[in-house]
């Protein structure tokens, strides 16, 4: 399957890597082959608190290490091999994509920030030559820097800067003094102005949607602590994801802030923030910035309402699901669509759009977006199997009810294992000839 | 008063109602306090649409309630618009304490014309009226948009539990008695609406389906 053409307003030169820099092997390259990485210094920052407890606040049941089966708190021994040969290829000199990808999708293990680096390399935020690293992270990490300086300044701020380099040659010193008594806008600034082109007016509009993330980002999984709560951890975090998504929607018009983009950056910021590699975690919020944007390319369509009744939009990729559903359980997609009359709509609308993370616990969520992210076929026809192989697994009881109890069962969707959900998802995959 | 899980078959009618407003309303906690008397301070936004039912008696019917809660966020209204088929009564929220939201409500009760049958049942809702101190919306302001439009209203608390039950009580009530006046002119005229059992059945088209299937097969 070939992947989606990127649109166009997400090729905007503002991020587009170009491959400019020269490769330079040679150079002492910051970012240590990652098989030194196991050592005691680099657990995970959440220390892995055996899953067994019982009785754990919810917070940390959720933030505990994912295990992957419910028993065993340790590690199995097929985990251990993989994360071992993970690391041998994200050692060598160029990464083998299509190795990594097939080692990826299997599931990758928590330990020593693995995840974090395979999905950059996943999303094609790092390029396989690891030579080229180091100056690929300088690049996109100043370039968001700038985003921020242009984007989340405020009205205020633009205008002394106007004022600033108009008025203020001659008399630096006074310059913020003379702000704060009377400070000479144009008439065209003045917060008042009903100029269209007024920067107020542009900040007036933006503070709609501002004030939608705001509220949205406060609410992101508010049963943990690395995200809620009136920690100053938390708190960063948020502000993290807020400038995220109002950069993304600022430098998006076509797009903008939809509801639920919260949930799809949130994985992804955990994930970098949880690198135990002090610097890439520093620079969680920029490299976070760009793999949204690379993992949003596959997606935007969905979000974009002009698109609902196109062939890329919303409704035809749930109309995708239904008929991938009937291609392989006719009996279930008749009972389900035509006998109970559950309008796919009303399920897969979330499923599709939030790329199930509201659908299982957080770590069953990163299990399934290792998978998303490493199949060759791209994460929406990967999404969509899985969306496939979730009904398949609960098909008696589909079988068995009706429209109320169908959409009770799918608007929450019973825990499930994650490994068998994957594993069915996979044999619905189209069989090359 | 809620009896527990009954089957559709055992109710006498199953009416389908939305939930439509602002984002940050409070929608989705009006609907969890009316159907599991349920409060969360930190209910996330709804995505697409979620749903709820409670059994209801009124004037001595066993009524399936089948609220329907949608996402607040414009984006999405294209898609909810087919969320209003077949729905016979709507609750439209706003934030006592956000002006904006009330703004909003004529936007909303346009978008119920267009897509809901004519008949619904609309109540306003302003909600969050424990936060006093901070209101924006007089209750009067409500209550005149209300009678200019020829809604019911009411003002909530799903926090304190404050008129919650009292505003879907009104609105299925309402919607029990437009469906029994129109029920009994539909037999004067001759063609009964009975389905075997003697029970009156008005629903949801969605679920049309299967309730036939269920009581007449």
């Amino acid at each position: 399957m070939v992947r989606k053409k990127v649109p166009d307003w997400l090729n905007s030169s503002l991020w587009s890597s170009s491959q400019s820099s020269p490769p330079s092997s040679a150079m002492a390259n910051p970012f240590e082959p990652p098989p030194r990485a196991p050592s005691p210094a680099v657990v995970s920052p959440s220390e892995p608190s055996p899953p067994s407890v019982q009785d754990p606040p919810p917070t940390q049941r959720i933030e505990a290490p994912p295990s992957k089966d419910h028993a065993n708190a340790f590690p199995s021994a097929h985990d251990v091999s993989r994360q071992a040969q993970l690391l041998a290829e994200l050692s060598r000199k160029v990464v083998d994509m299509s190795e990594l990808r097939s080692l990826a999708c299997q599931g990758i293990p928590d330990a020593a920030g693995i995840r974090a680096t395979v999905w950059k390399l996943l999303l094609g935020y790092l390029p396989p030559d690891r030579g080229l690293w180091s100056s690929e992270l300088a690049k996109k990490r100043s370039q968001y820097k700038q985003f921020k300086e242009d984007i989340l300044m405020n009205p205020s701020e633009i205008t002394r800067k106007m004022y600033n380099s108009t008025n203020c040659d001659t008399d630096d010193a006074n310059c913020e003094r003379a702000l704060l008594s009377r400070s000479e806008i144009t008439q065209g600034e003045h917060p008042l102005s009903l100029g269209k082109t007024s920067v107020w007016n542009q900040f007036f509009q933006d503070t709609e949607i501002i004030d939608q993330i705001d509220r949205d980002v406060k609410r992101t999984h508010p049963d943990m602590h690395f995200f809620s709560g009136d920690s100053q951890f938390a708190k960063s975090n948020q502000d993290a994801l807020k400038n995220v998504l109002i950069i993304f929607a600022k430098l998006n018009p076509g797009v903008r802030y939809v509801q639920g983009m919260n949930e799809i950056l949130a994985p992804l910021f955990y994930v970098l923030k949880n690198d135990p590699d002090e610097e890439n975690a520093a620079f969680a919020e920029a490299d976070a910035f760009f793999c949204f944007v690379e993992l949003l390319s596959g997606f935007r369509d969905n979000f974009v309402q002009q698109l609902d009744n196109s062939v890329v939009g919303i409704r035809a990729t749930i109309t995708r699901l239904s008929q991938l559903l009937r291609e392989h359980d006719e009996e279930l997609w008749r009972h389900l669509e035509v006998t109970s009359k559950v309008n796919p709509q009303f399920y897969a609308f979330r499923w599709i759009t939030l790329l199930l993370t509201q659908e299982f616990n957080f770590a069953d969520s990163l299990h399934i977006w290792d998978t998303l992210l490493s199949d060759p076929d791209g994460p929406q026809e990967t999404l969509l199997r899985v969306c496939c192989a979730m009904l398949v697994l609960v098909r008696k009881r589909l079988l068995a009810g009706d429209f109320t109890s169908n959409l009770k069962l799918l608007q929450n969707y019973p825990t499930t294992n994650i490994s068998h959900l994957l594993y069915v998802a996979n044999k619905f995959r189209v069989q090359s000839v | 008063m809620a009896v527990a899980d009954a089957f559709d078959e055992q109710c006498d009618y199953l009416f389908k109602a939305v939930l439509i407003g602002d984002s940050g309303v409070g929608k989705s906690n009006l609907i969890s306090r009316f159907a599991i008397d349920e409060f969360r301070f930190d209910s996330k936004p709804t995505i697409g649409v979620e749903f709820a039912y409670r059994n209801i008696k009124v004037r001595d019917k066993l009524i399936k309630a089948q609220i329907w809660d949608t996402a607040g966020q414009e984006r999405f209204r294209a898609i909810t618009s087919s969320y209003y088929r077949g729905a016979l009564g709507a609750m439209l929220v706003y934030d006592i304490t956000k002006r904006a939201t009330f703004v909003n409500v004529s936007k909303w009760l346009h978008e119920l014309r267009e897509f809901g049958g004519e008949d619904m049942v609309v109540v306003l809702v302003g909600n969050k009226s424990d936060l006093g101190p901070s209101r924006e919306v007089e209750t009067e302001e409500g209550k005149g948009f209300a009678e200019t439009e020829g809604l019911c209203f009411m003002e909530t608390s799903a926090l304190q539990n404050m008129n919650v039950d009292e505003a879907f009580l009104e609105m299925i009530t309402k919607i029990h008695d437009i469906i029994s006046q129109k029920s009994l002119e539909t037999k004067m005229n001759g063609t009964a609406l009975s389905v075997p059992g003697g029970k009156e059945i008005h629903i949801a088209d969605e679920v049309t389906a299967t309730k036939q299937v269920n009581c007449c097969s």
